[in-house]
């Protein structure tokens, strides 16, 4: 993990289908700040942290990461991120092990077991993903918070489906990660019960 | 050689100024030549001393198969234009021009078989050209179908953009394979009569006709592109003051 | 994510949903039973059509297998985690046909055997029949997935895919069957052989690089 990284968009336009999207937005993230980016539904929370994720180019603007343009060539910045979406990319044909083995398959086997018994998944090591609850497979997901060691992390609503233990959890983690001087990037409808964050307002 | 008309054709609103004055002069032109080449081809050029009148649909034939080719040659060249350099009129170009290359190669099938009734005395053969032409009217199928059934505008841009540059780089090695298949399998019962040296009464109208339908298929994509454009831009203000101007 | 990491768990998905890779091969043997049953069962008319029989089923069947490859990687949002790997997605999307070439092809290698002997191909085109299939089926996985790549946000993609991909099967069908019918003639197939690598090679160029945009452009 770099112990300072700083993340700068500026005069970011995104265009999804027919709308304009976050005309003009900039903002900048260093190393131990949380940043909250709040907006309407539809004001394109997702489309950010995806664009900055790089699943999706901007229209015009700048991306920078630890002082380099990534504009055009995002694998500086996805090499170090976390990017955990609506949809969590967790294989449901695949057990709860082979799924973290898949995105950190360089962890050891008594690491992986002590986060998922810190995550209340363990009686469920070897069960396939398809017959846990969304909850529980939000939680497998959310497991390589815990296992990988990547600076930036770009949370689309990581609190969904959540019970209120689970939100503890993540928030005591998000809240470990930036005093060690992670970055942040997060979109929620809840509110950050001990966190403080900065906010980022998206204007329709 | 300046690359600024290049550039340019990446601006609807630049591209739609410049192709309304092309797109009518362009039609009529076309018009008039297929109706000097049609006519003349279909009433005063003489019979062929062979095949009689029957020969007289080349004057559709020839034209039709040729725009066939030529337009999904345009798609692919689009496509990979859009590939490469996201031009915005190149999906515009592929939308309006697929549905018409589709027609020209379904027009060139239909006429190629009413002509092969009274020569070869069957409706279809499968020789090389006819395949291909067939493969050539799927792949305009596909690429239709493949549009009308994907929703996401982005995505359906760089879908057709894909598969006609695939088409492309596959439309050569489509055609050797069914010269191949041919000239392995014993050879057909029907063959094309050999042509005689055309006299210039019987190729000048061919010439007109064939000249005639490009600039016709050229004028009716340019407005099917406009139409094309006004759907995609209707939020732009250009388009607001253009309909206000003009109408529709 | 490593390359590593991604082809043992494409392994592992496609051994839970081997039933898909069964219903391939299931179809594969009811698409080459009816010919003998719908058009002639006699050795006459088999013999000279084994190899084509075995190609159009063979093509039919990898379509089916192909055709929903990148459906359930879009759905549960695995792509996404592709894309944002940092590692190169057509060098992973590479990886995945090869895969899916591994786990459908061999099984259908196996069983060339039994249906060699059951449409009375002569025994000594067999082993040109087995070459074409080595060498041209790699084309049709990677066209194949072009197609799949093209139409997995569809629900219903399946005819689809058919009807834009298998136009571009046919130079495969043909130099296939005719190697195997310049075997039989004890003509020289060694050149049809190699068009059939060419096009397996320049399909394994171009593929990924496609595919890749496919993805791209539906992961919306």
């Amino acid at each position: 993990m770099q112990s300072t990284a700083s993340l700068t968009i500026s005069n970011l336009w995104i265009e999804r289908g027919e709308r304009d999207l976050c005309q003009g937005l900039s903002f900048s993230v260093q190393s131990g700040e949380i940043v909250r980016i709040l907006g309407d539904n539809g004001a394109g929370k997702s489309s950010l942290l995806k664009t900055i994720a790089g699943v999706f180019s901007p229209l015009e603007g700048k991306i920078s990461y630890v002082g380099e343009d990534v504009t055009f060539d995002r694998s500086l910045l996805q090499k170090d991120a976390i990017y955990l979406g609506h949809s969590v990319g967790v294989k449901s044909l695949l057990t709860v092990v082979e799924n973290l083995r898949w995105y950190c398959p360089d962890v050891s086997l008594g690491v992986l077991h002590e986060v998922l018994e810190l995550l209340e998944i363990t009686n469920h090591v070897d069960v396939l993903v398809k017959n846990l609850s969304a909850g529980q497979a939000r939680r497998v997901a959310l497991a390589r918070l815990w296992l990988s060691n990547k600076t930036l992390w770009l949370l689309d609503e990581p609190f969904a489906s959540l019970d209120v233990r689970g939100v503890t959890l993540l928030e005591q983690r998000i809240q470990q990660h930036v005093l060690s001087g992670g970055l942040v990037v997060l979109t929620t409808h809840h509110d950050l019960l001990t966190l403080s964050s900065r906010d980022v307002v998206l204007l329709p | 050689m300046s690359w600024a008309w290049f550039h340019k054709l990446g601006s609807p609103k630049w591209f739609f100024s410049w192709s309304k004055s092309w797109a009518l002069p362009l039609f009529c032109v076309g018009c008039v030549c297929l109706f000097v080449g049609l006519v003349w081809g279909l009433a005063f050029a003489p019979a062929d001393y062979q095949q009689g009148n029957s020969f007289r649909i080349i004057y559709i034939h020839v034209p039709v198969a040729m725009l066939a080719q030529s337009c999904y040659l345009a798609l692919g060249v689009a496509g990979f234009v859009f590939l490469v350099w996201q031009m915005k009129m190149a999906p515009v170009f592929i939308k309006s021009m697929a549905p018409v290359g589709a027609v020209m190669a379904l027009i060139a099938l239909v006429s190629g078989a009413i002509w092969g009734k009274p020569t070869w005395g069957t409706w279809w053969v499968w020789d090389a050209r006819l395949t291909s032409v067939l493969v050539l009217f799927l792949l305009y199928m596909g690429i239709i179908a493949l549009q009308n059934s994907l929703d996401d505008l982005v995505l359906v841009n760089k879908a057709a953009a894909v598969i006609s540059v695939l088409g492309l780089i596959n439309l050569p090695i489509i055609k050797y394979s069914v010269v191949l298949l041919e000239t392995l399998h014993q050879g057909p019962t029907f063959t094309l009569t050999k042509k005689p040296e055309m006299p210039p009464e019987m190729w000048l109208p061919l010439l007109f006709s064939v000249i005639g339908l490009y600039c016709f298929v050229a004028g009716l994509v340019l407005w099917r592109m406009q139409t094309e454009i006004l759907k995609r831009e209707h939020r732009s203000n250009w388009v607001k003051q253009e309909v206000m101007e003009h109408g529709l | 994510m490593t390359y590593s990491s991604f082809i043992r768990s494409e392994f592992l998905v496609l051994w839970r949903r081997k039933q898909d890779i069964f219903n391939a091969l299931l179809f594969f043997i009811i698409v080459v039973a009816l010919f003998p049953i719908g058009i002639n069962s006699s050795a006459e008319f088999l013999a000279p059509a084994a190899a084509g029989i075995v190609w159009c089923a063979v093509m039919l069947a990898i379509l089916m297998a192909v055709e929903g490859m990148f459906k359930e990687d879009y759905w549960d949002g695995s792509l996404e985690q592709w894309i944002v790997s940092g590692l190169s997605l057509p060098l992973l999307i590479l990886l995945k046909v090869i895969v899916q070439w591994l786990v459908v092809v061999a099984p259908l290698l196996v069983m060339m055997p039994l249906f060699s002997e059951m449409l009375y191909l002569p025994s000594l085109s067999f082993w040109v029949l087995i070459m074409t299939l080595l060498l041209g089926s790699p084309s049709l996985f990677f066209i194949g997935a072009v197609g799949a790549a093209l139409t997995m946000s569809i629900k219903q993609g399946a005819v689809l895919v058919m009807l834009l991909i298998l136009p571009f099967y046919l130079p495969v069908i043909i130099f296939s069957t005719l190697a195997v019918k310049a075997a039989e003639a004890g003509l020289p197939y060694s050149g049809l052989l190699a068009m059939l690598l060419a096009m397996s090679l320049l399909s394994l160029v171009i593929s990924p690089l496609m595919t890749a945009i496919a993805v791209k452009a539906s992961v919306n």
